[in-house]
């Protein structure tokens, strides 16, 4: 074969065509579903359960996504990865899970955390227990599995309004208007909300963190 | 402290805030005011900025950090025949 009949060959349509529908086949969940859970179920399950913190809510969202996927493949167009698509369908499985979750919980409960956020000052709003000096790089500290454990037990303790609002917006990356809406509040609880939750993390990593790891409170 | 200044508690409250939106000068002012003359407040927006970045870092790369986070083969299962049961409806 000539270089030239090669990339003739190469290019007509006949064997484009046939390169394509090859794919397809094979990428087709309606063709073969269970493919796909072995190839992005993991990677999906991890994505949910590093938002939601509860493995049996992180399993079930997997499998409304992979449900989602296979009632909109029609729609899908190769126009992202599989992974991406996937991942991105799960992203609003999550959103819609905090949306439902806020439904269902009255607002009362955002406060069981308040008492000890309240302790951290005197009456004049001066600290009481004044924040420690960390000296921490997130990057080093990213990359220890304890730590990590630790901030999981620390937004696990959160009340859970609280925990979807900081996990919206520093996780997911949503603004605050879009939050509010999520969980059915109004713009200035949505600030108390985040507030609360920043202070209620920075208290626990301290205390269950940097405590234990003896850095001293230099006054 | 004077009584019109910000005390701390106020300051981690607009300190909080001003991750999320823009605050009126007077507000960002008093802030700036409070946090030259306040070690513990100074310290408590660097740890907030530090929250922030891990938060960064936790969403960037959570689904590739721990593999050992796996689905377990009878949920895995689970999903499978779900989905096989949902094309036999759709067909």
């Amino acid at each position: 074969m000539t270089p030239n009949f090669c990339e003739l060959f190469l290019t007509s349509p006949h064997f484009g065509l046939k390169v394509n529908k090859k794919k397809i086949i094979s990428n087709n969940p309606v063709e073969n579903p269970e493919k796909w859970v072995d190839l992005y179920g993991d990677y999906l399950y991890r994505f949910a359960l590093y938002r939601v913190y509860e493995a049996t809510v992180a399993e079930d969202l997997v499998q409304e996504t992979f449900l989602a996927a296979l009632g909109s493949f029609k729609n899908f167009q190769y126009r992202s990865s599989i992974k991406t698509w996937l991942t991105g369908i799960l992203k609003h499985k999550i959103t819609d899970h905090f949306r439902k979750q806020a439904k269902e919980q009255q607002l009362d409960d955002i406060e069981p955390n308040m008492n000890k956020l309240e302790a951290l000052f005197d009456q004049n709003g001066h600290w009481k227990i004044k924040p420690a000096n960390w000296n921490a790089d997130p990057q080093k500290l990213y990359d220890q599995k304890e730590f990590i454990e630790v901030l999981h037990n620390c937004l696990r303790e959160l009340p859970r309004r609280q925990a979807s609002a900081f996990i919206l917006r520093e996780i997911v990356g949503e603004n605050t208007k879009e939050i509010c809406k999520i969980l059915d509040v109004s713009t200035t609880n949505c600030w108390v909300l985040l507030h609360r939750a920043r202070m209620y993390l920075r208290r626990c990593l301290e205390i269950n963190w940097f405590t234990n790891l003896n850095v001293r409170e230099s006054i | 402290m004077k009584h019109w200044m910000f005390n701390c508690k106020k300051v981690t409250r607009l300190l909080s805030e001003s991750l999320d939106r823009n605050l009126p000068l007077y507000q960002r002012m008093g802030m700036r005011i409070h946090l030259m003359m306040c070690k513990f407040c100074s310290r408590y927006k660097e740890q907030l900025l530090f929250l922030r970045k891990t938060a960064r870092l936790y969403s960037e790369s959570s689904e590739d950090s721990d593999l050992s986070i796996q689905l377990s083969p009878e949920v895995g299962k689970r999903i499978k025949e779900s989905m096989v049961r949902f094309l036999e409806k759709h067909e």
